[in-house]
């Protein structure tokens, strides 16, 4: 009877180790009280027209939302629009005037280096419009596309 | 060319610039070709007072191996230059003896379930739950230039959970 405890014994410790480790779960907060919260964020590809950078998504304490592009890079070119297509992500040459794909305008790009913000009109359903484009109006040409992620 | 066409050509010529100038002006308004060159940059503030709040200097998606992960590892740094690591909507599986470490996304070794020898990294502590929302300091020595991903280690069976490589923010 002994040994069958002892093996018993030697399971019941194996179990402990590598299985019946409980779930643990923390809920730590940002080390800010900050105002602004991030919501989305991503990185653009670009093939055509080589475009670098990242795209997020902030909301200001009032609701507003602003889209905000950093370590951006793009070619400059004719009619260049800051868009939000509701796609989870674009081709390198996507028409979304050809594949009729809905879209929000954000206005023009200010600048094709550099830090930028643009307001998202109120009402603008994120769930939906999930990736940003930088996109030429004048002839349907998508430069670069950032899908969004959670932040 | 026949010599009357040429003849034609000179006669008519300035009634040829009369039409190919318009051309020429709407073929460069639609191509603005020497845009290819000319630059514009801009510098515009964060939406946040970045001088006195948290900066968000790196982030990645974090991408299960040895068992599933999932969430978001990013980079803050304070205004007095302290730096942490902050997961959110973070879940992997428990284990024994996990730890958060900071490793070179370059390192062959990330790209299997489990480590051969040692792994190179830089230690941020024992995992403090292996679901939700978690701070890790970062030692000021840390250079995110190099260790540029972050690997959730089980140090006891060199066993990769998960990886997140670090981009710019």
């Amino acid at each position: 009877m002994l040994p069958r405890i002892k093996l018993a014994l030697a399971f019941a410790s194996l179990a402990l180790v590598f299985g019946l480790q409980p779930s643990a779960s923390a809920q730590e907060s940002a080390e800010s009280n900050r105002a602004v919260r991030t919501l989305e964020t991503g990185s653009f590809h670009g093939n055509v027209h080589p475009t670098s950078g990242r795209a997020t998504i902030y909301q200001e304490a009032d609701g507003k939302l602003i889209l905000r592009l950093t370590n951006f890079k793009t070619s400059n070119g004719p009619d260049v629009h800051v868009i939000l297509v509701a796609a989870k992500d674009a081709d390198d040459d996507a028409n979304f005037l050809k594949s009729n794909t809905p879209r929000v305008e954000l206005g023009k790009l200010k600048g094709n280096e550099g830090d930028q913000n643009y307001e998202i009109p109120t009402g603008t359903d994120l769930a939906k419009f999930q990736t940003v484009s930088i996109y030429c109006e004048r002839f349907d040409a998508n430069f670069g596309a950032a899908p969004l992620e959670k932040f | 060319m026949s010599d009357r066409a040429i003849s034609w050509l000179s006669s008519h010529k300035w009634i040829l610039a009369g039409l190919g100038l318009p051309i020429l002006v709407a073929a460069w308004w639609a191509f603005r070709p020497e845009r290819l060159w000319v630059n514009v940059k801009v510098d515009e503030p964060a939406p946040f007072n970045s001088s006195a709040d948290l900066q968000p200097l790196y982030t990645g998606l974090l991408a299960g191996r040895a068992h599933p992960t999932s969430g978001r590892a990013s980079i803050y740094q304070a205004p007095d230059g302290k730096r942490d690591l902050r997961l959110t909507d973070f879940m992997t599986s428990n284990g024994p003896d996990v730890h958060v470490v900071l490793a070179q996304s370059t390192d062959e070794s990330l790209k299997q379930d489990f480590v051969k020898g040692q792994l190179n990294n830089v230690e941020l502590g024992l995992l403090k739950a292996n679901q939700g929302n978690q701070n890790y300091d970062l030692p000021d020595s840390a250079d995110l230039s190099r260790y540029d991903a972050v690997v959730i280690y089980c140090e006891r069976f060199h066993a990769v959970f998960g990886v997140a490589k670090l981009d710019k923010f």
